[in-house]
């Protein structure tokens, strides 16, 4: 297994657990410690309509498991297409959970942050690990 | 001598073409990310409301208070708990009553508190079941905070009539946090013991019931008018009417818990029984 995707693994492992602990303080209807100051504030955007997946009861965090779950099992295999892939659906995703927080809300969930830079961590190794396309031969 | 260089058996015919490198890409889209990111705060800087929306006139208030006091019962059972978030606990203490001597129901918080100005609504639907209001006026919550204008209700100067229960309040600030009603002592002891977090709005249902923050996000009110949120709220189907109607149907069976299930018109709802149940 290659340093790029051992550390891709440990990154998805990272992300699964502070997945799991928004989701468990989610089910047990407590917001996690975090300052409120200025933008930042996580309760506010953990308490808000789009911290569950629309129409549910099911915790946004329980989408950060299942994504990372899949992360994880992805890099235990070489880089390739799939990864990019699974990349582009998690930076994608991040991307409008950023849009809700700034634009929607005005304000920064440290917790939710925190897996967003997981997810862009693990969108930089699979760019980085992709496999080459520029050499040729006659 | 000829000029071409020999060729090695194996060996690769071409060098590799050198193509861009690696560290590009990865550079690139971070880039990018801080370009959308720093798009996501201008669009908020240019769309999030500077001043309140304009108050409105006292026959508009009235007709929206009106319309939020006067719901149909069946709209209270079509909604159920709706999407309300169930944030009323049992506490244990000496019960508490007013001084009219009936159950007290007892309100914490503040005007510029953008949760409190979502919790009115469901509270004032809720106790005007049980009697009645006078001198509710319309405020928004404060433009600078979370929730920026939430519009809704102020109990500063609010009185509150019933049979059942007493209702007593205090908005401890304005919308610009300046000082405006203080707890008593012994409304302070009731916030020290069952309020531990601190947090408002704090409603506590005569000692044998109390929550502490919004049983629904405000945001699901923001950007609307008073007129608006009342309108919603005949509609069973509406968002506004499943958060705002589920919230009052909670705090209406902690009261009915309070008064011995009186009156009956409004506690023995099949609605109210089973939400009672789930307060245990």
């Amino acid at each position: 297994m290659s340093r790029l995707q051992l550390s891709a693994l440990l990154v998805s492992l990272a992300g699964i657990a502070v997945s799991a602990y928004l989701t468990v303080l989610h089910y047990a209807g407590v917001i996690p410690g975090c300052p409120v100051t200025g933008p930042i504030n996580c309760e506010a955007v953990l308490s808000s309509s789009y911290a569950v997946i629309g129409g549910t009861a099911v915790p946004t965090s329980a989408a950060g498991i299942v994504w990372f779950g899949v992360s994880a099992l992805l890099w235990t295999r070489p880089a390739g297409r799939a990864h990019l892939v699974w990349s582009g659906v998690g930076l994608a995703t991040v991307l409008y959970l950023v849009f809700i927080e700034i634009v929607r809300l005005g304000v920064i969930c440290l917790w939710c942050t925190a897996t967003h830079v997981l997810v862009v961590a693990i969108v930089l190794i699979a760019l980085a690990s992709r496999p080459a396309t520029n050499t040729a031969r006659e | 001598m000829s000029a071409r260089r020999p060729v090695r058996k194996g060996a690769p015919l071409r060098k590799p073409v050198a193509g861009t490198p690696g560290w590009v890409m990865p550079a690139a889209v971070v880039a990018g990310i801080a370009v959308v990111i720093a798009a996501f705060w201008v669009i908020h800087w240019y769309t999030t409301p500077l001043a309140p929306p304009p108050p409105p006139t006292q026959s508009e208030t009235q007709v929206v208070l009106e319309t939020i006091t006067s719901l149909p019962a069946s709209e209270f059972d079509s909604v159920g708990q709706g999407s309300a978030n169930n944030l009323i606990k049992p506490v244990s203490g000496t019960r508490l009553v007013g001084s009219t001597g009936k159950p007290e129901v007892f309100y914490l918080g503040a005007e510029y508190c953008p949760y409190c100005a979502a919790e009115r609504w469901p509270l004032i639907i809720a106790l005007s079941r049980f009697g009645t209001f006078s001198g509710l006026e319309t405020t928004t919550s404060s433009s600078t905070d979370i929730f920026p204008n939430t519009v809704t209700f102020t109990f500063r100067n609010a009185k509150y009539a019933s049979q059942y229960i007493d209702f007593v309040s205090v908005e401890t600030l304005d919308r610009d946090q300046k000082t405006l009603q203080s707890p008593t002592a012994a409304e302070q002891q009731l916030v020290t013991k069952y309020d531990t977090s601190g947090s408002i709005p704090f409603i506590d249902f005569a000692n044998q019931y109390a929550s502490t923050g919004a049983t629904y996000s405000p945001d699901t009110i923001g950007g609307m008018s008073w007129r608006a949120v009342a309108d919603a709220l005949k509609q069973p189907d509406s968002t506004q009417a499943k958060a705002i109607v589920g919230s009052a149907n909670l705090i209406t069976a902690a009261i009915c818990k309070a008064t011995g299930d009186q009156p009956a018109t409004v506690c023995s709802s099949a609605t109210i029984q089973n939400l009672e149940k789930t307060l245990k």
